[in-house]
């Protein structure tokens, strides 16, 4: 390590003002449109991110969350050096990763999602020890690193399957043990447990817990699972439309955008016509129910909430449900500004 | 160096493809019947002559059952196993290519070696059964012998080349398919494997000239049987040799631009 790396290694991930802008086409709509767009195709700048600095410390884990679009997976794809960012800089274990990929790759692990790095037509043994030869891991120690992964993950009892037949929860476990076999300090995993039964995802918590507190890995997170950053995360890095909004504990969050609330009521007679109020809006409706929530920056306490709608309608039923985290996140996604900007 | 300890992305198509017991049988099926075919084939057409464009019957068969050999160099099955650049792109799984210590460009040239290592396995399997039941005559001399095999060594190179510039269009069209249709066409007419190339008329031998595929199998074969004597051999392994270079770099300026391309279109 150089001594700027070692500077650098106060933080695993360090980005300051990191952005990216895309060039593409627009396409016009119907057959005249199309055929313009061909001859003259009308080119636009997309500023997929914008100016985001954040840092990740060795041995933390890190959520990055945002709406579908937001800007987290090509935030990862800077980090994992796939992608030049437009403006800014990044560093991983003092590695700036675009610009020397091959001892950045040796750094990190990745997983993306359901796209499996393993080879399909190979059992999945066969895949590890294709990746032991690129990363150059000494037998002895992907052997006992095998071991533990599959004490963590029940690896075994699937690993001479071949890929195409394996399981998603299955295969995303292999997936997981593929990109820290070369035991990398630093893990981006971009929503790796979508689609995954509830039993699967416990065992990955508890596997992505283990590398986080007893090997000291570093973990930036994207998911949307809010389960899984509440037993995850204590930090949170929130973006939306390519801005970063927020960055901060889950209890800073909940302090931020958590004076959501929702009041779920019964109207006396069924058939009521109910429209939202002033600063109250009509969240949705469960059978008979009808849930209120907060709308716009000037809206009402519940308290006061409770007063208007208790003079509006005549209700059987009333209750207030305190906001768990995902409705703490949609308020955090809908306050967090404006749409990307198109040049 | 990760190239030589990688050794085992060599053995990714080969090994899926014994992995997959009917695909092994559908390769041996196929294989004999295209070579029973073609041999059949051209032994009808000579039946009436004994010498065309320069070339006897056996000449004739020998060269057009090594071109069906020879084409198992190059027909694996990376669709079936999900590992074409064009899969790759489709499924996003290409960042995965850029994510490792390994160089795409040295991964690719790894599992194509292997593929051709398979390849050859199944062609030499095929020579054994066919030179001693008489549908291929032996080299015409030891020297002719050493000749063809580094003819078709550098063949195989250009041909390696060829595939990995369709590959690599994918990087800019995401789909390859229409393009590797037009390339197997070109690639068995302009080689000799239909048919060999003495048999086309002057003006399409010359326009083909300026073209990689005679060099992948047309000469080696011509070696081979003789069409080609051992006095121009030397110019035509300098000029494969020339394609060799020529496709290495244009094709490592291709990785280049690529590597710019694989975000926007891998997702």
């Amino acid at each position: 390590m150089t001594r700027s790396d070692a500077k650098q290694a106060a933080h695993h991930i360090e980005v300051r003002g990191l952005s990216r802008t895309f060039r593409t086409t627009v396409r016009r709509p119907g057959f005249g449109g199309a055929l313009r767009s061909l001859v003259n195709p009308e080119r636009v700048a997309k500023h997929a991110v914008s100016g985001i600095t954040f840092d990740v410390a060795p041995g933390e884990l890190l959520a990055l969350l945002g709406p579908n679009g937001a800007g987290k997976s090509t935030t990862i794809k800077m980090l994992t050096g796939i992608l030049t960012p437009t403006s800014g800089v990044a560093r991983v274990a003092g590695v700036v990763p675009y610009e020397d990929r091959q001892r950045n790759a040796r750094n990190i692990g990745a997983v993306f999602g359901q796209r499996t790095q393993l080879w399909w037509d190979l059992p999945v043994r066969e895949s590890f020890s294709i990746l032991r030869d690129i990363y150059e891991v000494p037998r002895a120690e992907h052997t006992a690193r095998l071991k533990e992964f599959d004490d963590l993950l029940e690896l075994s009892s699937f690993w001479d399957t071949r890929v195409r037949h394996l399981s998603l929860g299955q295969r995303v476990r292999c997936d997981l043990a593929a990109a820290l076999l070369h035991d990398p300090q630093v893990v981006f995993l971009d929503e790796p447990t979508i689609g995954m039964d509830v039993v699967v995802k416990e065992q990955v918590r508890e596997f992505l817990r283990h590398q986080v507190e007893e090997r000291g890995r570093t973990v930036l997170l994207t998911t949307h699972d809010m389960t899984e950053v509440e037993r995850l995360a204590e930090r949170v890095v929130l973006i939306n439309h390519g801005r970063l909004v927020l960055d901060g504990t889950l209890d800073e969050i909940r302090r931020t955008f958590g004076s959501t609330w929702q009041v779920r009521v019964t109207p006396a007679d069924p058939h009521t016509e109910v429209a939202p109020l002033p600063g109250i809006a009509l969240l949705r409706r469960e059978g008979p129910q009808v849930v209120f929530g907060p709308e716009g920056p000037g809206a009402p306490t519940v308290h006061q909430a409770l007063k208007q709608i208790v003079e509006r309608y005549e209700l059987t039923d009333l209750a207030i449900d305190e906001a768990d985290l995902e409705d703490v996140m949609r308020a955090a996604y809908v306050q967090a500004g404006p749409g990307a900007d198109e040049v | 160096m990760a190239v030589l300890h990688a050794w085992r992305a060599a053995r990714v198509t080969p090994l899926g493809e014994l992995h997959s017991p009917p695909r092994v049988t559908a390769a041996l099926l196929r294989l004999t019947v295209q070579v029973v075919l073609v041999a059949s084939l051209w032994r009808g057409l000579y039946a009436a002559t004994g010498t065309t464009g320069g070339l006897g019957r056996d000449q004739a068969v020998t060269y057009a059952v090594l071109a069906v050999l020879a084409s198992r160099l190059r027909e694996l099955d990376q669709y079936t196993g999900r590992d074409t650049v064009m899969q790759h792109m489709h499924y996003g799984t290409i960042v995965y290519w850029y994510l490792r210590p390994l160089p795409p460009q040295r991964y690719y040239a790894l599992r194509s070696l292997g593929e051709r290592l398979y390849g050859l396995a199944w062609a030499l399997a095929g020579y054994a059964v066919c030179l001693p039941a008489g549908v291929v005559e032996p080299p015409g001399s030891a020297a002719v012998a050493g000749v063809f095999a580094l003819s078709l060594l550098l063949g195989q190179w250009v041909l390696h080349y060829v595939m990995l510039v369709i590959d690599q269009l994918c990087f800019w069209t995401l789909r390859n398919g229409a393009a590797l249709l037009i390339l197997v066409f070109a690639q068995n007419l302009l080689s000799g494997v239909y048919a060999p190339l003495w048999f086309f008329p002057h003006w399409f031998v010359t326009m083909s000239g300026f073209l990689p595929f005679q060099a992948t199998l047309s000469v080696p074969l011509s070696l081979y049987v003789g069409r080609i004597p051992l006095s121009e051999a030397a110019v035509q392994l300098a000029v494969q040799a020339a394609w060799v270079v020529a496709l290495a770099l244009f094709t490592r300026l291709l990785w280049r631009r690529a590597a710019r391309r694989v975000i926007s279109q891998g997702g």
